[in-house]
């Protein structure tokens, strides 16, 4: 290999690399608001479906628990939205809690999960979820698990149904501790 | 999904509850390729745990330290290729090199690896769980002893295969699929672990 | 002296060098991505557009690049070609771009790609590198099309997410699961070879 060879080819490969980090950084930026856009909208839908009503949603953190606050045309708090972490069957399950200013539960969402595919994935039906409206922590056991349970798990799919239930339940305990 | 911080959680997950061959479905070709005998599926699944648990370490260095900084992360996909492609080129020569012994035994699998999805697919997995660096090492760990288990468990059934009477039509490389089919039913059972 | 545009080029990945089928190269996104017919359909479309771009790209300056370079600098190309579907994808589909997950960015190492680039690309012109990529593209498509098809059918019930057993069916779950995925292009492969055997089988 003569030393022109070397000099062209460092030269060849030099060349073709900042072409592509010059393209790949103009991509990246004309993509960027749209990605980022994206996602706002879609943590905003899920949001909506909490609280149909809802005008705004704010940040807030209360004794280490974050959550959004929730407020109506009236600038007034109509609820609070709670991420809650649990561990299901194929790994973490991750919700929105909505609760309403009575501490009840307004309504329950999923936001991501890796649930088995047609057992487990089941939790995201609203028949599921709609047990869980208005209930209160004493109530959120499984009917099998406790006697004054209120949920029914779904056929099947025991494990993903007790996580989402112990996770809310614990929510709703540390509220109860931490936050009134 | 997997921010579980116990170290033990990282590796068993990353071994059995998500396989990388049978449930990610990654690093197939060489999968199928080698594994009509035990001795290469060893060799390779030797040299995959070596290169793995050092690529990744390399490109999770590349990534936090290199392009968090500068703000270059849509980079990642080149510089990780290219972090790879030439790491295992270098080990190559160091260890033809240093260790010739070492090299007879499984040099010839190294430059097979730079093309093995399943290398890259840790390193990208590893920045995307963003694990820390320990984390790190041990998921490459766990993903690439899951990778050299099931390659030679996998290599000992098709040695077996190889002199069974099975249909023309299946002969080869279908019945290999069938069996990875059946190995996969089985690591399916490993995904309730989380709760022992 | 070739021809200066050659529809075999295009014609011969669709079935006589289908990638998958024959080759048997990048076989990873085919049987990760293949659960639904709608993500199949995503990464097919990902990976006809980086292998046409490659190999127009590949072609076009394979005269200027130094053949000690060349791995790397193939590599480099793939590579951006990658990250822009990534982003882009992101940008106007984030539920595909979702459900590809690592799959997308790992198209840099499918084999089917390096493999034209080297193998085509670097010895063709441009047209007809770019009809080699089209054809290769669309051959993988159409596996990954039709695996995925069986199994949404059969293990959902649903193709494109719209039911079609109705809803006495029972679904045969472990085919939307991964053992589905390697029973279903076991039994591809093993069709493939009945047919190239003519039908006249002996055990």
């Amino acid at each position: 290999m003569n030393k022109k060879e070397i000099f062209t080819g460092i030269a060849v490969i030099t060349f073709i690399c900042g072409l592509s980090g010059y393209l790949l950084a103009q991509v990246y930026k004309t993509t960027k608001p749209k990605i980022e856009a994206i996602k706002r909208i879609e943590e905003e839908k899920l949001n909506k479906e909490i609280f149909p009503e809802a005008v705004k949603f704010e940040e807030k953190e209360i004794n280490g628990i974050k959550y959004l606050s929730v407020l109506n045309s009236n600038n007034e708090e109509i609820g609070k939205i709670f991420e809650v972490k649990t561990l299901g069957y194929g790994g973490y399950i991750y919700l929105k809690v909505g609760i309403d200013k009575e501490n009840k539960i307004k309504k329950v969402k999923i936001k991501e999960h890796n649930e088995t595919p047609g057992l487990g994935a089941k939790i995201t039906q609203d028949s599921f979820l709609n047990q869980f409206i208005g209930k209160t922590k004493e109530n959120i056991y499984l009917k099998k698990d406790k006697s004054n349970g209120r949920i029914d798990a779904i056929t099947g799919a025991t494990v993903s149904s007790r996580a989402i239930v112990d996770g809310i339940r614990k929510l709703l305990e540390d509220i109860g501790e931490k936050i009134n | 999904m997997l921010n579980e911080s116990n170290l033990f959680f990282i590796f068993l997950s990353a071994f059995l509850i998500n396989n990388i061959l049978l449930i990610r479905f990654l690093g197939l070709c060489s999968f199928i390729g080698i594994s009509t005998n035990i001795k290469s599926s060893i060799g390779m699944g030797i040299a995959v745990i070596f290169v793995t648990v050092m690529a990744c370490s390399i490109s999770w260095a590349v990534y936090n330290l290199l392009l968090v900084p500068f703000h270059l992360e849509y980079l990642r996909t080149t510089t990780f290729i290219l972090t790879i492609a030439s790491f295992v080129q270098f080990e190559e020569m160091i260890i033809r090199k240093k260790l010739p012994t070492l090299y007879r035994a499984f040099g010839i699998y190294l430059p097979l690896i730079t093309t093995n999805c399943a290398i890259l697919a840790s390193a990208f997995l590893g920045i995307d769980y963003k694990f820390s660096f320990i984390q790190n090492v041990f998921f490459s760990l766990g993903i690439s002893v899951g990778y050299c288990f099931v390659i030679i468990v996998f290599a000992a059934i098709r040695e077996e295969i190889e002199i069974a009477p099975i249909s023309e039509s299946f002969k080869g490389v279908p019945i290999a699929f069938i069996i990875a089919a059946l190995m996969s039913l089985a690591f399916l059972g490993f995904k309730g672990l989380f709760k022992l | 002296m070739k021809k200066l545009i050659d529809f075999k080029v295009f014609l011969k990945g669709i079935w006589k060098e289908n990638p998958i089928l024959f080759i048997m190269l990048g076989l990873c996104p085919v049987l990760a991505v293949s659960s639904s017919v709608k993500d199949a359909l995503g990464m097919g479309i990902a990976v006809i557009f980086v292998l046409t771009g490659s190999n127009f790209v590949i072609s076009s300056i394979k005269k200027i690049v130094p053949s000690y370079v060349r791995i790397p600098v193939y590599i480099v190309v793939i590579a951006t070609f990658v990250t822009i579907t990534d982003y882009t994808l992101a940008a106007f589909s984030p539920q595909i771009h979702r459900n590809l997950g690592v799959y997308l960015p790992l198209i840099v190492v499918n084999c089917i790609i390096l493999g034209r680039a080297e193998g085509f690309a670097s010895k063709n012109n441009i047209l007809n590198s770019i009809l080699d990529g089209l054809g290769m593209g669309i051959g993988f498509s159409l596996i990954i099309f039709v695996i995925a098809s069986i199994r949404e059918i059969i293990g959902n019930g649903t193709f494109l997410s719209r039911s079609i057993l109705g809803v006495s069916y029972n679904p045969f779950l472990i085919m939307i699961m991964p053992p589905g995925a390697f029973l279903v292009i076991g039994l591809l492969i093993a069709l493939k070879q009945r047919i190239e055997k003519g039908g006249k089988e002996k055990c």
